[in-house]
């Protein structure tokens, strides 16, 4: 197949006067019918998949089997492959020439020439929901785009990508996604797109010359140089409609308070990586945000503390609820929302008072005048705290911190905390700052509110909606779904099926971001093309072409759309000409020059701030009868990723709870209003429920206790209880935005809540992990930055850590092998027959044997290794209900422990009240050297490779499922029913004999009754990864189809050397590697010691000898976890170092307690002066030489244990 | 001592006048088969005053007469359960092992309790037939063929669980070691491995024993049947329509059984050896057994698995469950098979009973060896994971078994308890039910909070747990209530053996050898008349 071929909307048309059956109706000889081009061609693969004898051969255990040779169904596959590349190629013939506008594509690999069952990859970009943009690339199996990773080009993934844009993929695939115009008005069958043509050129006549009146527009918010130009020339053709660009999430404050200090609407885009002390404002700026990937990356490159000498940023955090930018927190302050503004307000009054900071007599006199309730006072915990905070940020750190405001602060907030930036020095240098577009600036919430007027007014007759759901996100007080239904004529795009669409008179399906063209503008400004890997599977339509064509523009094709828009922006300029740049940017995924440009945003912003702080007054905090609220945004976005199951699967980075929201509650509060939830029993693993009110809207939903939520505060997830949804979505959670009035964005304040009596009382709710005690184990180790420059050497193990003589390592002097006496064994493992790791003798003295190492300094657990895991290895999603059961399959897993106080009253209460922070741990097979695992299979379907891997043989293994037993990871995954084979949440055949059609879970009935696999779905799977049966079991394979896959790559790109060439360092990534935003996972070949690389910035001078993963492994940080078992992990985890203020916490400097500190862990039970334990976390007891590790929560006070 | 004379004795014996009288016949000793005090004398291992003749007749005739009136609805009961434990096994085969409440946190529960709960009842048996044997204990000779029946249902129904719990049980035949074009060997290091090999030795032998054991006994009841067949031409049919006769098909049934014992004393000979040599076998095979599917916990790195005294603690504990599951089969038969009193004396019980308290304390030892050697060892992972038993969200379970298997044998300390069968009854039954909780504490409080917390969970039976092992259950009791009815409950000349009558100062000595009767003696002349029409 052609490069020419890969693009299909780059070609002629489509006969679309035909009618085209329902997917699942088509004929199975589709591939003969077809007549066009390059786009039939991709139709008629995907139609190949229906016919009989190949869906037969997808179903297979292994559909590569060489046994299918025999029977010459892979030699059929074979001719369909041939028959439709021939085919492709002759329909283009006809037309007498190739399509005009050839592609081409970036390709990692070799762009020439494709060869069947090597993947290809494509460089594209992903809109985020809400504004700015990823650059991916996707790879495409035969022209199924099978996985999605971050462009390394691209300035804002470099490599790297987010968990949406792993989901995005699964969202293409969905089976329940509109599949056709429909008209409701006449008779809701399906039409054809040229219907919708000839219709809308009919409707839209009656425009034609006027203003527009009596026409809106509702857009979702995104940065488009192509639709900002349609809008453009929409507005100029009808300067009288209504042009809403909307985003459910969209905080007017961020917007109105950068317009406040700036004078105009500005985003701030900040460089963490040249700031030393950030401050993150209730804002959760490492998870969910546009530059999230970037500010992760940059916040990690500045934690590396790679060696002793290597400084740390440090991260403070003020926050409501736990998130995972808390968690991290070097400090952490935990307030109610409505507090938070006093504090800043108290932060700047500090800071402003500083030597060296710039002055600004208004802003203090501002500050002076400010309002302060009665009954509105600090206490000195958070005075100390703040007064820390101010001088950590003035003295040395001068213009070298970052303060980030939250979308929760009130705009006058919002500008003063760029006020605090300016005199802190920090503009120009840590933060800087580009215009707002119109569409992005624009109030979400104040053109939806005008739009309903307009409607009410009766002034509205057509309305038309694009990518957007208001009718279940719009603010609680609009109403918006009766409003909507009042507007005469309602048009609605929209990929997936959601409430608004199917109110519409015209419902029409949107292509998804992988079948159509576009463009994306990231929130740094660089501009990126959208290319089409696949024609859209249900013939949709992309916003842009909609828009265009409503504006009955001749040329409505995407490809023409963005190439007009970008040859207008770019101009002709450089050689080669537009055609070069356009080339050059389909190629790389990125337009040059774009992004990085900062504008200037003038000198007085602390005068602007102190005039916006005028009349502004601060609030008394909540009360047990006047609540704060959150909103908060999960992983379903504003809900527009309830139908991807893969995201409901994965679970909230802090609460474990999955295809759920609930409603957060402090212990303390729940205890106080009666909702607790349950403990685990069988029937009720569940939430409370409750009622919350605010204001005239109520509504119902489960309770659930959090450490780490202010008291008197509810954190209500967005996104969920959607109604009108796909199979996956419907019904999921409950719908928060019921309680989202206009005033209330992303905070709302005085919210009763109060527990259900009518009705059920509980509700199950299913959460991935139930304790949230490390029981005092050395799982996780922290130390303080203090510890681990005067104690910590970076040098390697000194020896082998099982021999007789030992050296630990700094790491695991902090963990049980310091108690552990020698491991001298009498059992002469036969593959690996040293002491030594690994050493002359081994079967892994040879190269490469694969390791991994996990830095938990930089982690910030946000789980996008879990969902880059489950798309790259086919691993199927369970449901609520399997979670429920411990059934969930993700081969990583994040672990999350609760951190306390040691210096909380003792037994005062539950200690999981007072969490100060979180420890996250990813935790996936370790690949053990001495697996627990394969001694016990009685099949030998675990056993050890040569390069010191863990494999798994599916169809070996008999399920005894002793290896999972006796993993003490834990990281084993059982397939307890056909997860992987049958359709998940699918229907079964035993429905109408059965009372109520059947048990809830459909698992529950034998798999030949059940639906299979659809073939929609299956065109998702990874072909290099065998989908596993049921009974058999499964578990992290270190991504052992690329180690392959990058061997067989080095054998054929250098045959001078037979194929012993080193397979070098970074040459392929593992999936979770590869998506981790901080790079905290490491993988690669340990033996690699001696290669010099030159081109790592995280090494003095750029050069590292020996593997990446050599040199983490070998690192003074690296531990393996359980490493006393003997196991000999081939991942190691890495502590993770915190870098306190002493002014607010003494660092524990000597951690190991060996010498000096020792009386104190004779008087430790008493002695509470000792203010320099971060949760006594770090404090080794020493003395008794069997207590190990690190006091974390006390034994038994797990959160909900 | 008596006031017969010997003479008296010898001249009927002589004349063949048959029985003495009545009162003669009553036990010399006891009278009435209650337990003696005196200790310089002897209990009689069967008592009644029975003589050879009336053992013959009483063993034989629970398999060839009519049980009472409450056999056909228990035994309809115990197969419907015995049936739905079935259709459950079909159901988990068909629909994947998810239908049991197992996670991947605690991947195995009930299949793996059930499954060493059975294999640790099916220890009495073998224990009583072999070790009792060999060392000479009299008084396993009435109880031990049931035992030895109740041990080979036990296997089964314990085998039953490791072939239906794999994922893919349709595999399950790649656990053994067959030669293959692959190469591909079983891992001879995993217990599970050990463990298919010790309880496919372990089922066999104790088959081979037992089924060695009824030979002379399923010939007694063949010839008893050929002689029914004689001397009553008008005897029974299968079916009022079909028109053989059920003495034939007992005849011919029991005929394949016995294997051509003809009652020779060449046969008796090699019977004799054969039984010693496999007791000598089966011995070290009940030690091992239990030892090996304690390694299946014992060599994992779990704490709460990863444990030395394991084998010894859970062939003790195998002993106390097997006695215990051995006693609440025997009494209630006791009470329902007419002469099984005698057979089954209440100085039985108290043995047995006695039994229970040595190997319920050697449990309750083993029990705080292992909270000792936690806190000793200074492992904290040790440690937690047994004070998560006692006082973790399944203390419950674990109480229940420190009640049931430490606690409630101590009742056996006292007199009235030993004496009374209704109490040994309640005993033995919370010993069962406690040596079941035992397994359970063992297996799913280990799973279920290991290593690192963030994978705990806890574990939840489902109905078809809880339906699958009640359906082994039904399968155990049915097949020994299909024992009861068709094969010979007793081991009639080793019951004879140890009669008083098998005394040669015995006054009855020799007593009881009606040409009529089928009783044979393992010194009787008149066994060769039996044999006389061969």
């Amino acid at each position: 197949m052609s490069q020419i071929d890969q693009c299909p909307s780059t070609t002629g048309k489509k006969d679309s006067t035909k009618a085209r059956p329902k997917h699942s109706e088509r004929t199975p000889h589709a591939i003969v019918g077809v007549a066009g081009s390059g786009r039939a061609y991709w139709r008629s693969v995907e139609d190949a998949l229906d016919k009989p004898e190949f869906r037969d051969w997808l179903e297979r255990e292994f559909p590569a089997g060489a046994s299918e040779l025999m029977k010459g169904s892979r030699r059929s596959f074979m001719k369909i492959m041939g028959a439709s590349v021939a085919l492709a190629g002759a329909l283009t013939i006809p037309g007498c020439r190739r399509p005009e506008h050839a592609i081409m594509p970036y390709s990692q690999r070799t762009p020439e020439e494709t060869i069947p069952g090597k993947a290809m990859f494509f460089a594209s970009s992903f809109p985020l929901p809400g504004g700015g943009a990823e650059g991916i690339l996707v790879e495409s199996h035969e022209g199924r785009p099978t996985k999605i990773e971050g462009n390394p080009l691209h300035s804002i993934n470099r490599g790297r990508s987010s968990l949406w844009a792993q989901a995005g993929l699964l969202q293409m695939y969905d089976p329940d996604r509109l599949t056709d115009p429909v008209f409701s008005d006449v008779d809701g069958s399906a039409r054809s797109w040229d219907d919708v043509q000839a219709w809308t050129k009919q409707h839209f006549a009656k425009f034609e010359g006027t203003t527009g009146q009596g026409l809106a527009f509702i857009v979702e918010k995104k940065g488009s140089p192509t639709r900002d130009a349609l809008r453009t020339r929409i507005l100029k053709k009808w300067p009288e409609a209504k042009w809403v660009s909307y985003d459910a999430l969209q905080s007017d404050d961020v917007v109105r308070g950068s317009a406040m200090a700036f004078g105009k609407p500005m985003r701030e885009i900040y460089s963490l990586d040249k700031a030393s002390v950030i401050v993150a404002l209730d804002r959760d700026f490492l998870h969910h945000e546009p530059m999230s990937l970037v500010y992760a990356r940059q916040y990690a490159a500045g934690r590396r503390a790679l060696t002793t000498k290597a400084d740390m940023n440090r991260l403070y955090a003020v926050e409501s609820a736990f998130t995972i930018t808390g968690g991290k927190a070097d400090h952490r302050l935990q307030l109610a929302p409505s507090v938070i503004p006093a504090v800043v307000v108290a932060l700047a009054k500090e800071v402003l008072s500083k030597d060296g900071v710039k002055k600004s007599n208004a802003l203090t006199q501002a500050l002076a005048n400010i309002n302060t309730p009665q009954g509105l006072t600090l206490d000195a915990k958070v005075e100390k705290w703040v007064k820390a905070l101010a001088s950590d940020l003035a003295g040395e750190n001068l213009g070298k911190s970052a303060v980030m405001p939250g979308a929760s602060l009130p705009a006058p907030v919002q500008a003063l905390v760029h006020a605090i930036n300016d005199a802190l020095g920090n503009v120009g240098k840590t933060v800087s700052y580009l215009a707002m577009g119109e569409d992005e600036a624009a109030s979400s919430v104040g053109g939806m509110r005008e739009l309903t007027d307009a409607i009410n007014a009766k002034a509205i007759n057509t309305l038309v909606c694009l990518n957007v759901n208001p009718v279940y996100d719009a603010p609680a007080e609009l109403n918006f779904a009766e409003v909507f239904a009042k507007v005469p004529m309602r048009i609605t795009l929209s990929v997936d099926t959601n409430e608004t669409v199917m109110a519409s008179n015209w419902r029409l399906n949107g292509a998804h971001f992988l079948e159509a063209w576009g463009d994306t503008e990231a929130y740094d400004g660089t501009i990126a093309p959208i290319q089409p890997l696949i024609a859209p599977l249900y013939d949709g339509k992309s916003d842009i072409e909609v828009l265009a064509m409503l504006a009955g523009e001749e040329k409505w094709k995407g490809y023409d759309l963005v190439r007009g828009a970008w040859e207008k922006k770019v101009g002709a300029g450089g050689t080669g000409g537009f055609e070069k740049a356009w080339r050059r940017a389909l190629h790389d995924g990125v337009l040059a020059g774009t992004g990085g440009a900062a504008a200037d945003v003038g000198t007085d912003i602390g005068t602007k701030a102190a005039q916006a702080l005028a009349g502004f007054s601060l609030t008394t905090g909540p009360n047990s009868g006047a609540m704060d609220v959150v909103f908060s945004v999960g992983h379903v976005a504003d809900g527009r990723y309830a139908n991807v199951a893969w995201v409901q699967e994965i679970p909230d980075p802090i609460s474990k709870i999955v295809w759920d929201n609930v409603a957060y509650v402090s212990p303390r509060t729940a205890k106080a209003m009666g909702i607790e939830q349950q403990r685990e029993t069988k029937e009720k693993r569940g939430g409370r429920m409750v009622t919350i009110t605010i204001g005239e809207q109520m509504m119902q939903i489960a309770a659930w206790t959090m450490p780490g939520v202010a008291d008197n505060t509810i954190v209500l997830p967005l996104g969920y209880g959607r109604e009108v949804c796909g199979r996956v979505g419907k019904g999921v959670g409950f719908n928060t935005y019921r309680l989202r009035g206009s005033a209330s964005r992303r905070v709302a304040s005085g919210a009763t809540i109060a527990a259900t009596t009518a009705g059920s009382r509980w509700y199950n709710v299913s959460s991935t992990q139930q304790h949230g005690s490390m029981q005092g184990r050395a799982l996780v180790r922290e130390v303080d930055l203090a510890a681990w420059k005067n104690h910590g050497h970076e040098d390697l193990h000194k020896n082998d850590p099982y021999g007789n003589e030992v050296t630990l390592n700094f790491a695991e002097q902090l963990g049980e092998l310091s108690h552990t006496p020698s491991n001298l064994s009498i059992y002469k493992n036969p593959y690996n027959n040293s002491k030594g790791d690994p050493a002359p003798g081994s079967v892994y003295s040879k190269g490469p044997q694969w390791g991994m190492t996990i830095d938990l300094t930089t982690c910030i657990g946000c789980d996008v290794c879990t969902i880059a895991c489950q798309a790259e290895n086919n691993i199927p999603v369970v449901g609520k209900i399997e979670v429920n059961k411990h059934r969930e399959m993700h081969w990583i897993r994040v672990d999350r422990y609760f951190v306390t106080d040691a210096n909380r009253a003792a037994k005062e209460a539950d200690p999981s009240d007072d969490a100060i922070s979180v420890s996250f741990q990813p935790v996936a097979c370790v690949h053990c050297e001495n697996a627990p695992c394969e001694t016990v299979c009685p099949v030998n379907a675990t056993v050890h490779g040569p390069e010191g891997m863990n494999y798994m043989a599916y169809n070996r293994c008999i399920g005894t499922r002793y290896c999972a037993n006796n993993c003490p990871y834990k990281v084993r995954r059982f397939n307890f029913f056909d997860f992987g084979v049958a359709k998940f949440n699918g229907d079964h055949k035993l429905k109408d004999a059965l009372p109520d059609g059947g048990p809830k879970n459909v698992n529950l009935i034998p798999p030949r009754l059940r639906d299979r696999l659809d073939e929609i779905t299956k065109m998702q799977m990874n072909p290099n990864v065998t989908v596993r049966s049921r009974g058999v079991m499964e578990k992290c394979s270190y991504c052992v189809q690329r180690v392959n896959e990058a061997r067989i790559e080095m054998k054929l790109t250098d045959l001078t050397t037979a194929g012993s060439t080193p397979i070098p360092d970074g040459f392929f990534q593992t999936a979770c590697q590869q998506a981790c935003p901080t790079g905290a996972i490491t993988f690669g070949d340990i033996l690699d010691t001696e290669t010099m690389y030159d081109d790592d910035p995280a090494f003095p001078g750029g050069k590292r000898k020996g593997s990446l993963v050599h040199n983490m492994r070998e690192h003074g940080r690296s531990y393996m976890l359980l490493g006393f078992l003997n196991t000999r992990p081939r991942t190691t985890h890495m502590v993770s170092v915190l870098n306190p203020n002493p002014e607010i916490r003494v660092p524990v400097d000597n951690p190991l307690g060996h010498e000096h500190d020792h009386d104190h862990d004779h008087d430790h039970g008493h002695d509470h002066d000792h203010d320099h334990t971060r949760g006594g976390k770090e404090r080794m007891q020493q003395d008794t030489g069997h207590k190990l590790s690190l006091t974390v929560l006390g034994p038994g006070a797990g959160v909900h244990a | 001592m008596s006031a017969i004379h010997p003479d008296e004795i010898m001249a009927g014996r002589l004349t063949g006048s048959g029985m003495p009288p009545p009162e003669m016949r009553r036990d010399p000793v006891t009278i009435d088969g209650t337990i003696i005090d005196d200790p310089s004398v002897r209990a009689p291992l069967v008592t009644g005053g029975l003589s050879f003749h009336d053992v013959t007749n009483a063993v034989c005739g629970y398999a060839e007469n009519k049980p009472g009136k409450w056999w056909l609805p228990v035994f309809g009961f115990t197969s419907s359960v015995a049936g739905l434990g079935t259709f459950m096994i079909l159901y988990l085969i068909i629909t994947g092992v998810g239908v049991w409440g197992l996670n991947n946190r605690v991947d195995w529960a009930w299949d793996i309790t059930n499954f060493v709960f059975w294999i640790g009842i099916g220890h009495a048996g073998t224990l009583i037939s072999a070790i009792l044997c060999l060392l000479k204990q009299k008084w396993r000779t009435s109880i031990n063929r049931a035992a030895e029946a109740m041990t080979i249902f036990a296997v089964v129904c314990a085998a039953t669980y490791p072939g239906i719990h794999v994922g893919r049980a349709w595999m399950a035949w790649m656990m053994f070691p067959i030669p293959n074009a692959n190469g591909i060997w079983p891992n001879f290091r995993s217990p599970l491995l050990w463990d298919l090999f010790a309880v496919s030795t372990y089922g066999t032998v104790s088959l081979l024993f037992w089924y060695m054991g009824m030979i002379p006994d399923f010939a007694t009841l063949r010839d008893r049947a050929a002689l029914d067949l004689i001397k009553n031409p008008n005897s029974k049919t299968v079916l009022p329509f079909v028109q053989i006769r059920v003495a034939a098909v007992r005849a011919v049934v029991y005929g394949l059984l016995s294997m051509g014992w003809r009652f020779s004393h060449r046969h008796w000979h090699r019977y004799e050896k054969a039984y010693m040599l496999l007791a000598g076998i089966s011995t070290p095979l009940v030690l091992s057994v239990h030892s090996i599917v304690s390694t299946d916990f014992a060599t994992s790195v779990l704490p709460g698995w990863h444990t030395t005294i394991f084998p010894p603690y859970f062939v003790a504990g195998a002993i106390f469950g097997g006695f215990a599951m051995v006693l609440m089969l025997m009494i209630p038969s006791r009470e329902l098979f007419p002469y099984m009193k005698n057979l089954i004396t209440a100085r039985h019980l108290e043995n047995m009973a006695k039994i229970i308290t040595v190997t319920g304390s050697m449990v309750g030892f083993a029990y705080s060896m292992e909270f000792f050697i936690a806190w000793y060892s200074g492992n904290e992972y040790e440690l937690f994971a047994f004070t998560n038993r006692a006082f973790g969200p399944y203390w419950w379970a674990y109480w229940t078994m420190i009640f049931c298997n430490v606690v409630s044998p101590q009742l056996f300390w006292f007199k009235f308890a030993r004496k009374s069968a209704l109490w040994i009854f309640v005993v033995s039954a919370f010993v069962t039910v406690g040596m079941w909780f035992e397994r359970f504490v063992i297996i799913v409080t280990s799973l279920h909070r290991t290593f690192l917390p963030g994978a705990w969970g806890m574990f939840f039976p489902t109905a078809v747990d809880i339906l699958t092992f009640v359906g082994t259950l039904g399968i155990f009791t049915t097949l020994f209530l299909l024992f009861l009815r068709f094969l010979p409950v007793f081991a009639m000349s080793e019951v004879k053996n140890v009669m008083p009558q098998a005394n040669p100062h015995h006054p009855m000595y020799g007593h009881g050898h009606h040409s009529e009767s089928g009783g044979t003696g393992p010194h009787s002349e008149s066994g060769a008349t039996q044999k006389g029409g061969h």
